[in-house]
């Protein structure tokens, strides 16, 4: 029997606001552990949150062997690394006086908006330890910032959000990216006429769904994904490399290991290399099952068994700066398309709530509301320009997404 | 019991939580676990702000309360805030499910009414992949604050979904059946059921064809209806949204017109399902608001601190995920109000348009959207040939205006997975449906 302990730890400090105001702050010091034991090809789970007894809690694995889940693989083993990326940028002490300066200097820059939403620093911890010398640790620190904002005169019960997520902090970039965000807002332009255009994506989740749908492993290895008979055969752009990714670089307060305790070089693996699908993404039992490739996709809450999930995808990024992608042309920066999807054969159409006309390097005005369509194999193939190499806002480190789209008005 | 601090108003909500989450993927058993535990969320607030804590170990309550404390400044007037003179002092047990619990029934019994799905699903040679899912939550809710409120209410949902995936040559489709309520033996004998919706799902898979994009009189089933109902409306009946905010607060000004005359969308925390709320986590008892009458804006949702704000009634809607959150704003149950169509009516009155049945998601801002998954063609007063849609949307205000015709059958849905989606807050059981609702004209991709 082998015997497995995965703790995850968060420390939230969050400032609400409202009505451009410090409504309140909240504190959560929260901790949750998982004890599995493995024997004999099945698996037993308990969890508990804050405070256990240890040996009541292994009493309960124990007996949580007996529901028989089954377990055909091996526990992760003989790996130790730690890494940390905690800095003290900001404190927790010092986050209420700094969130009260950020927005009260935000709304005296900006008179004509209503400000709403959370100031939050979080910092969290995973450890994954087991009896077969497993020992992976992680720490990060982040400050997010999620701001709603309204014009006065707006009947929308909010016109858009700014956000901001990092490692790191400077209140004068944040209300420089902030003011550069909401000054163009506040610029009304038009669409020329609906036609293909590029469009800019600073958050490409959205837009890759149909990828994380149907890369998922069992659903690529049952039969049932659009893309389950492609596999090494180029159906993207050369240009399309996607990854699935628990590098610190490129996600913050995900442990670099997943919840069975795998890694990947560079913390990365290639699952369309060049275009190319290579793997759909898995975790131990569904690569057992089905006799494919374990790429480290698995999550569990403090008292699961864990299963297979998506835990993050990133794009490769190209040699090109995001106006060397526009090629001169004028991008549609996508900042809010809520709603949007995928028909099953890949058909994908949105409504775009918020977009703004981009050069490349300015945001210039707020465009009307329009809809947004492709399919996923011209928005990775033919329609795929790339994602840029540098990061043009003043503090986000965004890497944007661009690809042809046609876009026409509601 | 807990020792309040003066001139400071303070309430605690402690959780006692029960819950069951069964998973079989391809009929192996991938999940079989019961969740306990007791949790509590601490308010202090100083008629200035609000300090929240929220602790895992009831023996370290009191702590916390002090620490807030320390962080309010003490204001000897608190009890004359209007926030605070809105919470209501509500007192005593209010249990449904005492005799109904979730909790007395086995796991195996619940292991074995998903198993009782199992000979359906393998039966058809088009479904790849499939995942069935048990779940089951009861909550008991304890409520102590400053002014007196002492209060003890539960709550309880149960439900199965199962996922399942159809593929035949080039032809995919992912679809769910799902049955919920607050009482497990409404989930019993749902076989023949679910053999018909996957009957369904076959024949949709091999005949649907995309849908020509264009603008057509559209029905939504009462899942689709209840979506839009929450997302397009509901959302914006969620009084934080209004708070200092003059453009709002005429613009939403109670007796506008917003809708067609038919119109009445309500929201209910006293309905069992998803939604039953008998009180709000800030001890407010459950009611029944209008937010839209024959067309009218009626009414809005509030906490005590919204309904202070707005100088208007407190509803019963501040509601917290769970422990380690705050109360704030949220539905309970809404929907849509029937008519005086039969279903039969309503249809034979379209000549040319589409029909939505089933939805994977919906949103709603200015816009309102609706993913379709189970759509079809309305031909001469009759449903006709499925079609495949991406999305349907158009502006929220306008769509309410357009909508000529519901049909006179109230079907309310107890969401099994998932749930509302607010901020931070996801995901937090609501309610939902309607009848048979037809609107003359939405945008179709």
């Amino acid at each position: 029997m082998i015997r497995e302990k995965y703790v995850q730890i968060l420390k939230e400090t969050t400032v609400s606001i409202v009505n451009s105001k410090i409504e309140s702050i909240r504190l959560k010091d929260d901790s949750k552990t998982s004890l599995r034991l493995y024997k004999e090809g099945v698996i037993g789970v308990v969890g508990a949150i804050g405070k256990y007894k240890e040996s009541e809690l292994e009493a309960q694995a124990r007996e949580a062997l007996n529901m028989n889940i089954e377990y055909p693989c091996q526990p992760s083993c003989n790996q130790s690394e730690a890494v940390d990326k905690r800095t003290d940028f900001l404190m927790p002490e010092a986050l209420l006086k700094e969130a009260e300066e950020f927005i009260y200097e935000l709304a005296e820059a900006q008179p004509d908006y209503i400000f709403s939403g959370k100031i939050m620093l979080q910092e969290t911890g995973a450890k994954i330890s087991n009896d077969v010398s497993l020992d992976l640790e992680y720490h990060d620190r982040t400050l997010v910032l999620e701001i709603l904002y309204k014009e006065r005169s707006s009947a929308n019960i909010i016109d858009g959000v700014f956000e901001y997520s990092g490692r790191k902090y400077d209140r004068k970039l944040v209300l420089e990216e902030a003011n550069h965000l909401l000054h163009a807002y506040k610029n009304k332009v038009d669409l020329p006429q609906s036609g293909i255009y590029p469009v800019v994506f600073a958050e490409y989740r959205t837009p890759v769904k149909k990828l994380y749908t149907d890369l998922n492993g069992q659903l690529f290895a049952s039969g049932a994904s659009l893309f389950s008979d492609q596999l090494n055969k180029q159906v993207f752009s050369k240009d399309f490399t996607l990854y699935q990714s628990l590098n610190p670089e490129d996600v913050y307060n995900i442990p670099f290991f997943d919840a069975e305790g795998i890694t990947n070089a560079d913390y990365r693996i290639p699952l369309i290399d060049e275009g190319v699908i290579k793997y759909p993404y898995t975790d131990k039992r569904t690569a057992y099952k089905y006799n494919i490739k374990a790429t480290g996709s698995s999550a569990a809450a403090y008292d699961s068994v864990p299963t297979l999930d998506l835990l993050n995808f990133k794009i490769k990024e190209s040699e090109k700066t995001l106006k060397e992608l526009l090629g001169g042309e004028m991008g549609i920066m996508v900042l809010i398309a809520s709603g949007g999807d995928f028909t099953p054969n890949g058909d994908y159409g949105s409504p775009v709530q918020l977009a703004m006309l981009f050069d490349g390097e300015r945001f210039i005005g707020r465009l009307p509301e329009i809809q947004i369509s492709s399919n996923v194999y011209e928005m990775y193939g033919s329609g795929f320009r790339g994602i840029c190499s540098d990061a043009v806002l003043p503090i986000s480190n965004t890497k944007f997404a661009v690809m042809d789209m046609k876009v026409s008005t509601t | 019991m807990f020792q309040f601090p003066n001139n400071l108003y303070t309430d605690i909500r402690i959780e006692d939580v029960f819950e069951t989450k069964i998973h079989f993927a391809l009929g192996s058993l991938e999940e079989s676990k019961i969740r306990k535990y007791r949790a509590a969320f601490i308010r202090v607030f100083d008629g200035n702000r609000w300090y929240y804590a929220s602790v895992s170990d009831e023996d370290n309550i009191q702590n916390e309360i002090d620490r807030l404390a320390l962080m309010a400044e003490a204001n000897s007037s608190i009890n004359e805030n209007p926030i605070v003179r809105k919470f209501e002092v509500n007192t005593g047990k209010y249990l449904s499910f005492a005799d109904k619990n979730v909790s007395d029934i086995s796991k195996d019994e619940k292991t074995n009414l998903l198993k009782s799905l199992f000979p359906v699903i393998t039966a058809s040679e088009t479904i790849k992949m499939w995942h069935a899912e048990y779940l089951d939550s009861r909550k008991v809710t304890e409520f102590y604050s400053s002014k007196g409120a002492k209060l003890v209410f539960d709550t309880q949902k149960a439900g199965f979904a199962v996922t399942l995936t159809f593929s035949e040559g080039d032809k995919k489709l992912a679809e769910k059946f799902q049955r919920g309520s607050s009482f497990y033996d409404k989930l019993l004998n749902q076989e023949n059921y679910l053999k018909e919706y996957i009957d369904k799902c076959e024949h949709f898979l091999r005949h649907s064809k995309p849908v020509e994009p264009g603008k057509y009189t559209v029905i939504l089933s009462p899942i689709a209806a209840g979506v839009f109902a929450h997302e397009s409306f509901g959302h914006k009946s969620e009084a934080d949204f209004m708070v200092g905010d003059e453009t709002m607060k005429k613009e939403w000004a109670i007796g506008n017109r917003v809708g067609s005359d038919i119109l009445c969308i309500m929201d209910t925390g006293k309905e069992f399902g998803s939604g039953f709320v008998p009180f709000d986590d800030e001890g407010t008892q459950a009611t029944a608001t209008y937010l839209i009458k024959n067309g009218i804006l009626a009414g809005r949702l509030h906490s005590a601190s919204t309904a202070a704000s707005l100088e208007e009634g407190i509803t019963g809607n501040a509601r917290a995920m769970n422990y380690t959150y705050e109360p704030i704003v949220r539905m309970t149950t809404t929907y849509i109000l029937p008519g005086d169509k039969t279903k039969e009516e309503l249809f034979a009155e379209v000549k040319d348009g589409l029909f939505v049945e089933t939805i994977s998601h919906g949103s709603g801002m200015s816009t309102f959207t609706i993913a379709p998954t189970l759509a079809y063609k309305i031909k001469d007063g009759k449903i006709a040939e499925p079609v495949n849609i991406s999305v349907i949307m158009g502006s929220v205000f306008e769509t309410l205006s357009l909508i000529d015709g519901l049909s006179d059958q109230l079907e309310l849905i107890t969401s099994v997975r998932g749930g509302c989606g607010k901020g931070e807050q996801f995901p937090l059981p609501v309610g939902f449906g309607g009848p048979y609702v037809r609107v003359k004209s939405i945008n179709v991709q």
